[in-house]
């Protein structure tokens, strides 16, 4: 299906669930809020008096009284801890809904619990989730590939241990992830470095498909990742959580342990402490080892936090580090070596398997500390302020001669300040906003003494970010719009051949956004984003000048970029029913001044042998596609989901299509449900099916054709028991069930080797 | 809110940022360790006993500017005459780190090795190699060369590869011209093509 009987399909579903007026057929909808975040309320009991009719908000936060005659009547809404709202309406047509917001009175009863801050996210824009049971079957897998299970998102990966989340075909630096409200700064404009994020710290992995640079800062051009613990308990608590996760291919082992707790003698007080472990060696492809692909990581997390009814302190510290082997032969030492293995398809020797990590491989630590408070000013203003400190040190080794082998080759310090102050207002006029300035410091240096010509210079970066929004609810509709005002400044200093090369860039930019969200009816909802986003291009194509062992390639920056500027519109229609979800987006990316390595068609020629040239350059691009999730309930014993995406990217100027973009790609399965309908507990088995398709929109030049398409089954069974007052959840899950061979054209890797062959992997979760 | 808690937050931002914020460190110029920018082969004459013959003579090629686009290396023409018989040993050089990397192979004679490939060792051979390096190890820094009594042709070409990181004991890996190089793993140091006169 392309894009234009998308929309359309669009268009028939917007129109065809337009509801007739007739005299004694009206209802009253609303949504129920919380109104110091605009939280949802779910359970809150809404009254008609006259009527005697009432409801219960859903889950989110949505209530509807049907059969009511034109009229005027009394709504009362009533919440524990809250206080009641008594309006008086008028109902003269069908079209009828407000949106309630709820006051939290939970200080003046002694006694009543104080629920936890956690800031939802106030978009208007697509969003898709990872949590509960489908977190749980992720578990074990690193970022990149437990967001796989949201449709539209999908990697780009370097063997099998490095995979970037890629977002509707944008990656690296045209992402963002957020680290528990922190954007992560690292190094990520490598295509082989991996987000410094341990999974098991979340509770909730938040993907916003939508341009999101008005609230989050410049690169969220593609979209938002959010990585988010649980909120911290408030009162007396105390709950311990273990993962362990094994699996029989890398003979991997990951060990995961988190405890929360909450004070008795200050009420507010609670506490965090999670701590995962993770091992595995070579990777077996069908046939034969991957050798030098193993993975050491070792990760902390913690925060402490108080909450009273005006003011929120939380102090959170994370800790990243990993080691992990780069497969042997893909460091190649020309292009004649490149040539031998891309024709051999696969590493020349069998390999044996080892947990051993030699060169080339990777070492990095990554620290994060933030600081947020937030005061409630009064009822509807609330002041908030955070600041994030984080250290990156990666560190690469080759494999080098002799003692170069024990140095790093790349050797990278960053360090990342950033602030952000803010004020948040909710009005019951239906209005609320955010403004606040952002900053963000970033100081680059490369450790001496490796040997080597650093790739890119040292630098400071200084951005400073003043931004704007507001949204008005009312009843069913909810409309955005913000803008924000960019300034960026960055100065580098490097030595190329003993002569000092400084350079001082400049780059400021506005950008805004306006989005709508429509409530059709209380299961159908449709979403609509426009949203500017620009990215200053990175040190990495502004100064590149060097080697790409990998790649066998010699890349050069162009320090004259400019800044890429885009333009996202998103759609996206929700239908959530009795038995079947269906979640649809579509989306066009218009984005100037596109930065991309191009082949130039020259090749380098040194005494090591031939290079192919690269170089940065820009041209016009346009993204599209849709992406579409839905899943269904056939009996109350078997359950069918099915989601798929394609992307489209083309270069607008030449007529040809950029590398990297993933191909389309299709999942399906099937449940059954052994549990008892009495029973709440998970028993059931799910057999899956992955469908990949041939990238047959190939750049003009790669290396090696697109590998053909390949179809996978897993198989997955979860089960929970519960010991006493305890949870345990077993989980078995066998991945790549009949050992398939196959290459995905988004793994760099793909030159080298084939994927990773079948993995049968056991997952145990215990609370206790 | 008061103009007083406006004014400390800040003050606060500002004094926060002040403290914390740390400028990258001046660079450091960084001599390549890696780069090969000279290979020089040494020929000397013997005779069938083994005995020197006259002078040793020598060719090499280099590349002073390491990576940098443009440049290419520049080759001398090994001149080589009918019927004799050299010792060729190899010797490479980094002149930006001013390191003698000959040394450095040789302590790692294990995972280093050369081949002789090109026009010059195929068909009916005009050169012959074999390996001549101290304690009888198959690496390529001593070599003999044997020039063909009435070679077919009187120029020809020397590709001669330093592979690293291989399997030395890979079948036929033992073989000084083994064209199968590549399936014995490893990678290319040094990738390199003399252009040879026989006189």
């Amino acid at each position: 299906m392309n894009l234009k009987t998308g929309i359309l399909l669009t268009l028939i579903l917007l129109f065809g669930f337009k509801a007739n007026a007739q005299n004694c057929n009206f209802s009253i909808r609303g949504k129920i809020v919380h109104l110091e975040n605009n939280e949802p309320i779910e359970a809150a009991y809404v009254w008609v008096v006259e009527a005697e009719e009432g409801a219960v908000s859903d889950q989110n936060g949505n209530f509807t009284v049907k059969n009511l005659c034109s009229g005027t009547y009394t709504i009362t809404i009533q919440y524990l801890g809250h206080k009641d709202i008594r309006d008086i309406v008028k109902i003269e047509s069908n079209t009828f809904s407000k949106t309630y917001r709820l006051e939290d009175e939970a200080m003046e009863l002694s006694g009543v619990e104080i629920h936890g801050h956690r800031d939802a996210v106030q978009t208007t824009t697509a969003v898709s989730s990872l949590y509960g049971e489908n977190l749980l079957e992720s578990r074990g897998e690193n970022l990149g590939e437990s967001l796989k299970r949201i449709s539209g998102v999908s990697t780009f990966s370097t063997g099998n241990s490095i995979a970037k989340p890629v977002i509707h075909g944008m990656h690296s630096n045209r992402i963002m992830i957020m680290n528990n409200g922190i954007r992560l700064e690292g190094q990520q404009w490598g295509a082989e470095h991996a987000p410094e994020i341990d999974p098991f710290l979340a509770d909730e992995i938040t993907v916003i498909k939508g341009a999101e640079t008005v609230r989050y800062g410049p690169e969220a051009m593609g979209g938002v990742i959010l990585v988010n613990p649980a909120p911290l308990p408030t009162k007396k608590t105390s709950k311990t959580n273990l993962n362990f996760v094994g699996g029989t291919n890398g003979r991997m082992g990951n060990l995961n342990l988190a405890h929360v707790g909450g004070s008795d003698k200050i009420k507010g007080l609670g506490y965090r402490i999670q701590g995962s472990a993770k091992r595995s060696g070579n990777v077996k492809s069908p046939g034969y080892f991957q050798e030098n692909t193993g993975v050491n990581e070792l990760n902390l997390s913690t925060s402490l936090g108080y909450s009273s009814t005006k003011l929120g302190i939380e102090a959170y510290y994370s800790l990243f580090h990993s080691e992990l082997g780069i497969l042997k032969d893909s460091h190649t030492g020309n292009l004649s070596d490149l040539k031998d293995i891309i024709e051999n398809g696969r590493p020349f020797a069998d390999g044996e398997f080892s947990y051993d990590i030699v060169n080339p491989k990777q070492r990095v630590t990554h620290h994060l500390a933030k600081l947020k408070s937030h005061y409630h000013i009064s009822e509807s203003w609330k002041l908030n302020f955070q600041y994030g400190f984080q250290l990156n040190h990666r560190q690469e080794f080759d494999k080098r001669r002799g003692n170069l082998n024990k140095k790093a080759s790349l050797d990278l310090e960053l360090y990342t300040n950033t602030i952000d102050l803010y004020v948040n207002h909710t009005h019951k006029n239906e209005l609320s906003g955010t403004w606040g300035i952002s900053l963000i410091q970033q100081a680059n240096t490369n450790v001496p003494g490796t040997g080597v010509t650093p790739l890119i210079p040292n630098y400071d970066m200084v951005n400073a970010g003043l931004y704007a929004m507001e949204k008005f609810s009312k009843g069913p509709l909810e409309v955005e719009a913000g803008v924000r005002y960019d300034f960026r400044n960055v100065s580098t200093a490097r030595y190329i051949n003993q002569e000092l090369r400084t350079s001082d860039l400049a780059y400021q930019n506005l950008s805004a956004f306006i989005g709508g969200l429509y409530h059709i009816s209380p299961d159908l909802t449709f979403n609509s984003n426009l949203g500017s986003a620009w990215r200053s291009p990175n040190v990495n194509e502004l100064f590149s000048e060097g080697l790409h062992h990998g790649a066998a390639a010699v890349e050069i920056g162009d320090p004259d970029l400019e800044s890429e500027k885009s333009l996202k519109w998103i759609n996206e229609l929700q239908y959530d029913g009795q038995k079947t979800h269906l979640e649809f987006t579509a989306y066009l990316n218009p984005i100037r001044d596109y930065i991309y390595l191009n082949p130039t068609g020259e090749t380098y020629v040194s005494l090591r042998g031939t290079f192919n040239v690269y170089e940065y350059v820009q041209a016009n691009a346009f993204f599209y596609g849709f992406d579409f999730a839905g899943s269904y309930q056939f009996t109350t014993k078997i359950n069918g989901y099915l989601k798929g995406s394609i992307v489209q990217a083309k270069n607008i100027d030449n007529d040809s299509y950029f590398p990297f973009i993933p191909s389309n790609r299709m999942d399906w399965g099937v449940s059954y449900d052994f549990a008892k309908a009495s029973d709440s507990r998970t028993n059931k088995i799910t057999l899956s099916n992955v469908l990949v398709a041939r990238q047959n929109r190939e750049p003009d030049f790669d290396i090696a054709p697109a590998p053909p398409a390949y179809a996978l089954f897993n198989l997955a069974y979860q089960k929970q028991l519960t010991l006493g007052e305890n949870k345990l959840n077993l989980g078995l899950q066998v991945q790549n069930l009949f050992n398939t061979s196959y290459k995905d054209y988004m793994n760099r890797f793909r030159y080298f080797t084939y994927d990773m062959g079948r993995n049968v992997l056991l997952k145990i979760n215990y609370e206790f | 809110m008061k103009t007083t808690n406006k004014l400390y937050l800040i003050a606060l931002v500002l004094i926060s940022f002040t403290i914390l914020s740390c400028d990258s460190e001046d660079p450091v110029p960084e001599n390549d360790g890696e780069l090969i920018t000279d290979v020089t082969l040494t020929f000397q004459e013997i005779d069938v006993n083994g005995d020197e013959v006259g002078e040793p003579f020598d060719f090499t090629a280099s590349d002073t500017e390491g990576i940098e686009i443009g440049s290419t290396p520049e080759i001398e023409t090994v001149m080589l005459a009918k019927g004799k018989t050299y010792q060729m040993s190899i010797s490479v050089y980094n002149s930006v780190a001013g390191e003698d990397i000959t040394e450095e192979i040789s302590e790692e004679s294990d995972e280093h090795q050369f081949y002789f490939l090109g026009s010059a060792f195929v068909g009916t051979p005009i050169l012959t190699y074999e390996y001549d390096d101290e304690g009888g190890i198959n690496l390529g820094l001593k070599g003999i060369v044997k020039v063909d009594q009435s070679p077919t042709l009187n120029n020809a070409n020397m590709q001669i590869l330093l592979r690293h990181a291989l399997d030395k004991s890979y079948p036929g890996a033992t073989n000084p011209t083994f064209t199968d190089y590549a399936q014995a793993g490893g990678e290319s140091d040094l990738d390199i093509t003399f252009p040879v006169v026989i006189e």
